[in-house]
């Protein structure tokens, strides 16, 4: 845990007598780039591949709309979990300290709220594409590329030595913003017009 | 260099994208391909339409039978006709879906009996068709003598249909009226086995009309009663051309 905290990892060091801590740009330079990348190349096949109206289904559920509203909510109460422990983690919440585990909740929530977006992100950029009929489309989509170019650069600097302090809560925020921006633009939207159903 | 989690959970995330990716364009590839090698010409309803309104269990005299139009042409081996209705459940999201088509216009309307609905317009070429609305709302169909299969999208979401070919008085209907001084757009989808899908636009000219529940239509007299005043509605009818 200790390099998500962005100080240097001491034992490291001490291995490796000539180990310079690179510069801050030199750090998030590659992540930000590869992050753009992802972002871009799903933005790009949204737009240009032809929408399919089809992808896989899930079963269970009464249509595709349904599937990827509770897959989204599910990413959105862990994604408050996400903040939540991230918070008791930086020693923000008072007279709360952190608990052992709180690393292991921390990353299991993550990682199981990505996984969950990630069916729902392929039927958006298969079968519907990169929309821009109405404002909530809109930004559902460019908030959507942008949530996993954000998701790729945190995911690529978290193992980095030598990161600042402040990179990390950054790139947590903006991806915790637009996850919850992506929820409202389209699982609070189909439940409100189409009633919480499953 | 060991793999770091982070790094581990991208891999798995972009690996679940893959193969997810795959099996959507196994999936999208097995429902548009067109009409397969079940070269028949008779007009049958897939397995996928409900059996509800499968011409077998169809009590209505709308069975989805269609005579063959004086100038149809072929187009692989299926027979396309210049003139047709087509009418239907789609699957999921339950909502039905009219086309109807005569000579070089298409009209399609999908409604779910409430507030999404969209009609839309296109150019019926060899078999294939690719109709617009308004608010990015499109389908595209194949169809043949005695049916049709496509995708519609309406309002960001898409739904597969497959459906059959009707006559009167299956089919769809329209109304435009003026209602307490406003315009009103009214659409009636009649399916296979006489049950009604229809919606009503209370202000059709805006760019994202709002829609409701359409009073019931009286088949008969082709009225229908909106709040106390009678609207009448016109067939939209590729046999005849009315509507079009």
């Amino acid at each position: 845990m200790a390099a998500q905290f962005g100080t240097p990892d001491p034992q490291a060091t001490r291995r490796d007598p000539i180990y310079q801590p690179d510069s801050v740009a030199k750090i998030l330079v590659i992540p930000a780039l590869i992050g753009c990348a992802v972002a871009l190349t799903i933005g790009l096949y949204g737009k240009l591949h032809h929408a399919t109206g089809i992808a896989v289904n899930i079963a269970g559920f009464s249509s595709p709309g349904s599937v990827k509203a509770w897959l989204a909510t599910v990413a959105a109460v862990l994604a408050l979990v996400q903040v939540g422990s991230a918070l008791v983690m930086y020693g923000k919440v008072p007279r709360v300290t952190a608990p052992s585990w709180i690393g292991g909740l921390h990353k299991w929530s993550g990682r199981i709220a990505f996984i969950a977006c990630v069916p729902a992100a392929v039927h958006c950029v298969y079968a519907l594409g990169f929309a821009d009929y109405s404002t909530r489309v809109l930004i559902h989509s460019v908030l959507g590329c942008l949530f996993f170019g954000a998701f790729t650069v945190k995911m690529l600097v978290l193992p980095k030595r030598g990161v600042p302090g402040w990179v990390l809560p950054v790139l947590g925020a903006i991806v915790f913003a637009a996850l919850i921006l992506i929820w409202f633009t389209s699982a609070y939207w189909f439940f409100s017009t189409f009633g919480i159903k499953r | 260099m060991k793999l770091r989690s982070p790094i581990i959970t991208l891999l798995t995330g972009a690996a679940l994208a893959v193969a997810l990716w795959i099996a959507s364009m196994t999936a999208a590839t097995s429902a548009t391909t067109g009409y397969g090698a079940s070269a028949t010409q008779t007009p049958t309803a897939a397995p996928t339409v409900p059996a509800s309104t499968s011409p077998a269990s169809s009590p209505s005299p709308a069975a989805a039978t269609s005579s063959p139009a004086p100038s149809e042409t072929t187009s692989g081996g299926f027979v396309i006709p210049d003139h047709a209705n087509y009418v239907g459940p789609v699957q999921a999201g339950g909502g039905a879906i009219a086309i109807s088509l005569h000579d070089n216009v298409a009209i399609a309307y999908y409604c779910n009996g409430a507030a999404i609905e969209e009609w839309m317009k296109g150019v019926p070429k060899h078999g294939r068709l690719t109709l617009t609305g308004k608010n990015g709302a499109h389908a595209e169909v194949n169809y043949a003598l005695g049916h049709a299969r496509g995708q519609v999208h309406v309002d960001g979401f898409s739904y597969t249909f497959s459906v059959i070919a009707v006559h009167k008085p299956s089919g769809l209907y329209q109304s435009i009226a003026v209602v307490r001084g406003a315009t009103v757009k009214a659409g009636w989808i009649v399916l296979a086995d006489g049950r009604e899908v229809g919606s009503i636009e209370l202000d059709p000219n805006a760019t994202a009309p709002k829609a409701q529940k359409a009073p019931p239509l009286n088949l008969t007299t082709l009225q229908a009663n909106d709040g106390g005043v009678t609207i009448t509605a016109t067939p939209i009818d590729a046999e005849t051309g009315s509507g079009f």
